[in-house]
């Protein structure tokens, strides 16, 4: 129970401060930015400073659920802005904390060296994530091709009622599912081998959805920004017509933030 | 090639929720448990539905429009299902750890959710 906020906020609304996520002290962050929405009304970026960081964070009631699409899409919109010409580090969506007291003397002040050595290692880098889909037809024909057993099983449901080859359907496509399985192992293997010699990191990372083809994630430095960006239309180049490819940043680094130990109790 | 500075509302679900600091692991007093609203089906399950439009789609399919050879030219004599049991399993296996990544991640905002 938190009977301090109780009493506090008997009339109005409770607030809390959002945090989008930390910066070196100092850093000017774009401006036009969109933060989450306060409850009803439009909220205000601003930075939290203390010693030798920020907090990029934005006031909201604390009595309304998170997570709207318009949310979401701020959370990360606020980040990425920052992240194109500033180190940062970003909090996983919904973190709160009640006001800005709280931001400096219980997240900044007492972590500050691993904030700091943090956003030391990600200067200089920025993180894309590349996403491709298989065109189904193309896919689909390829695994066919290669695979006699498929292509028996698909003269054996040819021409066949519905019902009475579900069980040969759904053997059919659990093995042309398993054939796409083996499929996205070699090309994230591809992109790995023509990729990741322009990435300091790299991350092999799970596809979603039925005609997912890969997804991985780079830590790039800025100045092997155009050659990665090259290798990348290079490599859509000669997946054109079979896998579609989107190059997706520069981001904020979340898939490349150093571990954080369980923090150092000395005030406890 | 498609570049796409931010991506859509998919690509941000799959970095914000599942990455970032944590905020629980640096502050304990001035937490404000706000509730997290709950998105389903951000992980697709393969499935006997999805199973079935690959059948489908393949069935549908016009080998020859591509450029493909006659199916019956090369089917040959062919001893079926030797490999389905093992490659059945690893894939099995693979969803079952995407789910129990989710539940995690779900049961993580519901804890966060009593504390406030």
């Amino acid at each position: 129970m938190t009977t301090t906020e109780d009493t506090k906020g008997s009339q109005e609304t409770r607030r809390g401060s959002y945090i989008y996520g930390i910066v070196p002290a100092g850093v000017r962050i774009p401006d036009g930015l969109d933060p989450i929405p306060y409850g009803d009304q439009d909220g205000e970026l601003g930075l939290v400073t203390e010693g030798r960081l920020a907090a990029v964070v934005s006031d909201v009631a604390a009595d309304r659920a998170l997570g709207t699409r318009r949310d979401l899409m701020a959370h990360e919109a606020v980040l990425n802005a920052i992240a194109q010409d500033t180190p940062v580090l970003p909090m996983r969506f919904g973190a709160v904390v009640t006001d800005d007291d709280a931001v400096a003397e219980e997240l900044l002040a007492p972590h500050q060296d691993y904030f700091v050595r943090a956003l030391e290692q990600l200067e200089g880098h920025l993180e894309f994530r590349l996403r491709g889909d298989y065109d189904q037809d193309a896919v689909l024909g390829r695994i066919l091709e290669a695979d006699p057993r498929i292509q028996q099983m698909r003269e054996k449901i040819a021409g066949v009622d519905e019902d009475a080859s579900y069980y040969d359907r759904i053997r059919l496509g659990e093995a042309i599912s398993q054939a796409m399985d083996k499929l996205r192992e070699e090309d994230a293997q591809a992109c790995v081998d023509a990729l990741a010699k322009f990435a300091v990191a790299t991350e092999v990372k799970e596809v979603g959805g039925e005609n997912g083809a890969v997804h991985l994630a780079f830590l790039v430095r800025t100045d092997h920004r155009s050659d990665f960006e090259r290798a990348v239309d290079d490599l859509g180049d000669s997946w054109s017509g079979r896998v579609e490819l989107r190059l997706i940043g520069p981001t904020a680094a979340f898939d490349f933030l150093p571990e954080f130990d369980a923090p150092d109790e000395a005030q406890a | 090639m498609q570049k796409d500075p931010q991506g859509g509302l998919a690509e941000v679900l799959d970095l914000i929720l599942d990455k970032g600091l944590v905020i629980d692991a640096f502050v304990k007093v001035s937490l404000v448990g706000i509730e997290i609203l709950t998105i389903d089906a951000r992980i697709v399950v393969a499935s006997v539905d999805t199973y079935l439009r690959f059948a489908e789609a393949t069935n549908r399919l016009d080998l020859h429009a591509k450029g493909g050879k006659d199916l019956s030219e090369v089917v040959g004599g062919m001893t079926e299902g030797a490999t389905e049991g093992g490659a059945k399993g690893k894939t099995k296996g693979m969803l079952d750890a995407g789910k129990e990544k989710w539940d995690e991640v779900r049961g993580e905002r519901q804890n966060r959710r009593e504390k406030a």
